[in-house]
């Protein structure tokens, strides 16, 4: 560019006969293939990781009992990626504000009227039918004359309910415990403090299977085995040394002086702590909570190995049971329990996102 | 307001002794002022009295009462830390509304207090905003309302000027002063400002490495150092220090002699800049650089026994680099310092000239 500019310089002292605009234009345009390269790489990276989150959630609308059939999958993504490379297009071309908008607006209302007429007559509820239907397997199995054998499932919605008391309980209990540990560790000198910093990371090294066999031990004799607590403590002791660090690096970034202010202020210690720095690492904890909630809600391999009574099921052994018994029956009921599953972090991680995205900057030093 | 007594107070953090010695008193309703270079325990004294430091031994008494073991939310002290400290949650009004909270203060009281303080530095049309929404200047004065509004015994002040701009804060030095005189607390300002001390407080306290060098008024310090250490740090541009021999009534720098009074083996003789002057006698120079400093002119004159500062009122028209003059001074502004002890050998006195 600067050897560029040097010319034009030396035109400009000549004559007025510089082109500004061309030369804006040509800055424009410069910067427009760079996005559309970045945009390129960026769409091309994402769809692998994209396009099966899709096909989950357009065949848990769409396919029938008995039928393995994908033109609907086919369909759907004849509509959805002219809308993806319309929806860029509209964002590499528009000028302004105002015409990006509209183009937005073009590209979905063409892209919906598309799909209504391409996938929505093979749209449909049926596959839901296990949150109202508890033994859904008998149906669906009756629909291609096969009955026997089927699974006995549990309500849905009350692994449903075992899967949130877990992941709440267990929430509820680290962000707790994580809080207090991790501010008395970023407050308060005492012997052993640099070794139990160091020990925290080392805990969280340790693959989880390894442990697998002794934690059942352990359950079996304090009594704890297919119980929900169990599985609750067992949860928070691995979740817990990671929150402790994470908090601590918030807390380490909360001054000095505003606690001691508040202290001399009149608080004592516990009204300093609730009052005044609580308040400052809010982000912090909000982003363990969610984090530790959506670990709890995925967890598979702790209740697979503790949880033995199907009341006792969550929401992930339902999964697992469902594609055990129906796989080779109906698709659809799989993807519709795992789009049922689904949906609850996902609400999460959108309602949080924006505390999610500041635990990276709110920064983890030691 | 109370009167204030440190007895053989020291502090350690681990091996290290900060403060090894410290005794002090300051009376009901004065000002005093910390003055000190950085890191060396202006903070930690101050923490001791607001009792956010325990302090290792000896003892603190407030109005004769030892304090060592209240806690500091029972002790009733106002500070202003160096950062201010606000509370970045919570709006203005909250801030200072917050050491109401823990005193059962009604809120309707509580409210009128927190106006009336906010009325007093001047920030009453802030009250809405966010501490992160307000300039240095104003973070100041609300942390100095914060600090004003449980009407405490004791006001500290850590350095609260040293993030405010030049103008603001000679404005601030007016306005903390009156407010002291309107309100007559107990104040400690700490600073490492020597201008600061010497134009807001009633006396001064000194100190260096965790001890105090000197206690007096800001005359006191400035006319009559004790020591070396706060000779030079009292005073802008600072103080010349020559050393030399002084042997039966002569001093000799380098090969210049004068005529001493009062002293005699290793010693160190202070002159301040603004106490020498241009004459027809005196020891002789060359001008080697001129700075203007508005009103006054200062001088660095090349001598026998060095540079020396000079600071001269009026125009500099006359005097040119490189143009040979006199340097003189007064008997009795010369301080005269054992070299060895640092320490101020009184009514010891040097002449210009025989
Ligand atoms: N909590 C602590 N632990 C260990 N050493 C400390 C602690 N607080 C202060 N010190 C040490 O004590 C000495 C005095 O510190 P202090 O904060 O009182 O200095 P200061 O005079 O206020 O300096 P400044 O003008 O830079 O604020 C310093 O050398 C410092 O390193
Ligand atoms: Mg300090």
């Amino acid at each position: 560019m600067a050897t560029q500019a040097a010319p034009t310089m030396t035109m400009a002292a000549s004559g007025p006969v510089v082109d500004w605009d061309a030369l804006a234009a040509r800055a424009r345009g410069a910067r427009r293939t760079k996005a559309v390269v970045l945009y390129s790489f960026l769409i091309a990276v994402s769809l692998p990781i994209i396009l099966p989150y899709f096909w989950l959630v357009a065949i848990a609308f769409s396919a029938k009992t008995g039928v393995a059939e994908t033109a609907v999958l086919w369909r759907s993504m004849a509509v959805v990626v002219p809308a993806v490379v319309g929806f860029w297009l509209a964002a590499a071309l528009a000028q302004t504000r105002r015409q990006l908008w509209i183009g937005f607006a073009a590209v979905a209302m063409i892209a919906i009227f598309a799909f209504a007429l391409l996938v929505g007559p093979d749209l449909h509820l049926g596959n839901f039918i296990f949150l109202w239907e508890p033994d859904f397997a008998s149906v669906v199995r009756s629909r291609i004359g096969e009955v026997r054998g089927a699974v006995q499932f549990p309500n849905v919605w009350h692994a449903f309910g075992n899967s949130i008391l877990i992941a709440g309980a267990q929430t509820a209990i680290v962000v707790t415990v994580a809080s207090l540990a991790a501010y008395y560790l970023s407050r308060f000198q005492f012997p052993g403090r640099s070794s139990m910093l160091r020990s925290l990371l080392v805990l969280h090294a340790f693959p989880v299977l390894t442990l697998i066999v002794p934690m059942f031990l352990m359950l079996y004799w304090i009594g704890l085995l297919d119980t929900l607590f169990g599985v609750i403590l067992v949860l928070v002791a691995f979740e817990l040394p990671f929150a402790i660090f994470i908090m601590k690096g918030f807390f380490d970034a909360v001054p000095w002086d505003i606690e001691m202010s508040a202290l001399t202020d009149g608080a004592s210690r516990r009204q300093a702590f609730v009052s005044v720095v609580l308040p400052q690492v809010r982000n912090g904890i909000l982003a363990v909570a969610v984090f530790t909630f959506i670990r709890g809600w995925e967890e598979y391999i702790f209740v697979f190995t503790f949880l033995i009574r199907n009341s006792n099921w969550t929401m992930s052994l339902y999964m697992y049971w469902v594609r055990d018994d129906v796989m080779g029956v109906d698709y659809g009921v799989v993807s519709a329990v795992g789009v049922f599953y689904l949906v609850p972090s996902l609400i999460l991680y959108v309602a949080a996102q924006r505390y999610l995205m500041q635990m990276s900057v709110g920064g983890v030093k030691g | 307001m109370a009167k204030i007594e440190f007895r053989h107070v020291s502090k350690r953090f681990g091996a290290v002794e900060v403060i090894p010695d410290m005794d002090l008193v300051i009376e009901d309703g004065e000002f005093v002022a910390l003055l000190g270079p950085s890191g060396c325990g202006k903070s930690t004294s101050l923490f001791m009295l607001a009792g956010i430091y325990l302090p290792s031994g000896g003892e603190l008494l407030f109005d004769g009462h030892v304090v060592n073991e209240v806690e500091a939310r029972d002790r009733n002290v106002g500070i202003v830390f160096q950062s201010y400290a606000l509370y970045p949650h919570m709006s203005v009004r909250d801030n200072i509304l917050f050491p109401l909270r823990f005193k059962k203060t009604p809120r309707e009281e509580a409210l009128a207090r927190v106006k009336a303080a906010a009325d007093l530095v001047r920030v009453a049309e802030l009250l809405d905003r966010r501490p992160s929404e307000l300039s240095g200047g104003q973070q100041q004065r609300v942390a100095l309302a914060r600090a004003l509004v449980k009407k405490p015994q004791l006001l500290l002040l850590d350095e609260p000027l040293s993030n405010l701009d030049a103008s603001l804060r000679l404005s601030m030095r007016t306005e903390i002063k009156a407010l002291h005189e309107q309100l007559g607390v107990t104040t400690v300002l700490v600073t490492h400002d020597q201008i600061e001390a010497t134009t807001m407080a009633d006396r001064i306290i000194c100190m260096r490495a965790g001890r105090i060098e000197q206690v007096g008024t800001p005359d006191d310090l400035y006319l009559r150092p004790l020591s070396l250490f706060v000779a030079g740090f009292i005073g802008s541009p600072p103080i010349n220090f020559i050393a030399g021999k002084a042997e039966g009534g002569t001093l000799t720098v380098n090969r210049t002699r004068f005529p001493v009074e009062g002293a005699s083996g290793a010693v160190t003789v202070g002159l301040r800049p603004e106490h020498l002057s241009f004459g027809e006698t005196g020891f002789p120079g060359r001008i080697a650089q001129i700075e203007p400093m508005g009103r006054e002119i200062l001088y660095v004159v090349e001598t026998g026994m060095g540079a020396v500062r000079v600071l001269e009122q009026g125009s500099s028209a006359g005097h040119a680099i490189g143009k040979q003059v006199k340097v003189d001074f007064r008997p009795e502004n010369s301080l005269v310092f054992e070299t060895e002890r640092q320490k101020l050998v009184a009514g010891a006195h040097i002449r210009a000239t025989a």
